[in-house]
């Protein structure tokens, strides 16, 4: 079994196995509470995602303190049970944890605001993972670009992601938040993207 | 073999979590089926993650961690686990529509257009399926909100162009067009307008206080 100090270089880069395979200690927390309801494994990773995940919830400051409790408690529960669906060759585990907290939070505000609806906010995800290996390459590439680049942003760039992603906000409301025009909200964002590499291919 | 496409400020809003659930379940429908907008809508994820992670932690007490080591052992909530999608409709749809396009109450318009509305549970938005004629007009219309198209079965054109089974369309506000179902098959799209009255706004509703009273 891998322990934490083998999974990463001195540089805390993730190394990869002898075929080639990614792994980083969030993939192989994963790994270990699927296979073995490995308890240690999963109190790692609540230690690292927990505090964030809180954040998370808190951010854009909608939700109360026990709510932001109740869904690290929902998030954390859904990680475990849904361990075993996780696929290391070809998704990454932050990505993976992120979207069950995002999707985890929607459907809170949901039920907070008393929507009846049969769907859930994981039933309009974008769930598929590619099959193919160039592209689960490449995505594996973009990742690891948007990681490193996302330091260099500009701060009213970096200010505005954070609004949308991490506060969850449209772009019309961020428009109506830092009362700037809605044009300069999407130029900005677009900016950043630019920066970052993330384009619609055509 | 899809040539309109979501454009990046949705697919920003939608993997963000934040477009309206009407909306985000039609933009869902078009990216679970193309190829080129799942890979966009992944990238963004990943940023998602990227932003996510390098948040400033919140302190969380081990009293809330031993709670939830507690509650591993429950067993998992019971889950149907849904069979395969053999009939080509999108899963999603299947799921509102308990049944296929001729098991629906469909309203007639005319004698070239019938509409059918399911219900997404969304206060702000219609979420209707339109079932147009082969060949059949739909007079001239402005749009007086916000209108998604995507096409799931056959195609339509107007004065811009021609449109084809997974096309995603948005018109604007002002945008004035009559489509025209193609000649060769009967055109089946689903449609996602802005109610007539939207003046609240998310986080407008989730102040209300009737709201709290619930969710103490």
């Amino acid at each position: 079994m891998l322990t934490v100090a083998d999974t990463t270089d001195d540089e805390g880069k993730p190394l990869v196995d002898a075929d080639g395979r990614r792994i980083d200690e969030w993939s192989e927390c994963l790994t270990l509470m699927a296979k073995n309801q490995d308890r240690a494994a999963f109190t790692r990773l609540f230690r690292h995602f927990a505090p964030l995940m809180k954040a998370f919830a808190l951010s854009g400051s909608t939700l109360s303190a026990n709510h932001a409790d109740e869904l690290v408690q929902e998030v954390m529960l859904k990680v475990w049970q849904k361990a075993g669906a996780f696929n290391a060759e070809k998704a990454a585990a932050s990505t993976w944890i992120y979207t069950i907290a995002r999707n985890c939070r929607t459907d809170l505000y949901r039920r907070l605001q008393k929507f009846d609806t049969p769907l859930s906010a994981e039933d309009v995800s974008d769930t598929q993972e590619s099959e193919e290996a160039f592209v689960v390459l490449h995505q594996k590439r973009s990742r690891d670009r948007i990681r490193s680049l996302i330091k260099e942003l500009p701060n009213d760039q970096a200010q505005i992601l954070g609004k949308v992603y991490m506060e969850g906000k449209t772009h019309s409301e961020v428009s109506g938040e830092l009362n700037v025009p809605l044009g300069t909200v999407k130029s900005r964002v677009r900016l950043a993207l630019q920066k970052l590499q993330i384009q619609l291919e055509r | 073999m899809t040539d309109f496409h979501p454009d990046l400020d949705l697919i920003t809003e939608y993997t963000a979590g934040s477009l309206p659930l009407a909306q985000a379940a039609c933009v869902s429908v078009h990216v679970n089926q193309c190829h080129r907008c799942q890979r966009t809508a992944g990238q963004l994820s990943d940023l998602g993650a990227s932003l996510f992670e390098a948040q400033e932690p919140v302190p969380v007490g081990d009293d809330l961690l031993n709670l939830v080591l507690e509650k591993l052992d429950d067993e998992k909530p019971l889950e149907y686990a849904k069979p395969q999608n053999s009939s080509g409709t999108p899963a999603l749809l299947q799921r509102l529509m308990r049944g296929d396009f001729s098991d629906l109450n469909w309203r007639n318009i005319g004698s070239t257009l019938r509409i059918s509305h399911l219900k997404t549970g969304d206060p702000d938005h219609e979420f209707a399926l339109y079932h147009i004629r082969a060949g059949g007009r739909i007079p001239e219309h402005t749009h007086r909100g916000t209108e998604m198209t995507l096409i799931l079965e056959g195609g339509f054109s107007d004065a811009n162009g021609s449109y084809h089974k997974g096309d995603f369309l948005i018109r604007r506000p002002g945008d004035v067009h009559a489509p025209t179902a193609l000649q060769s098959e009967d055109c089946i799209c689903l449609a996602v307008l802005d109610a007539p009255l939207k003046f609240t706004d998310w986080k407008f509703r989730w102040m209300n206080p009737f709201l709290k009273l619930h969710s103490a």
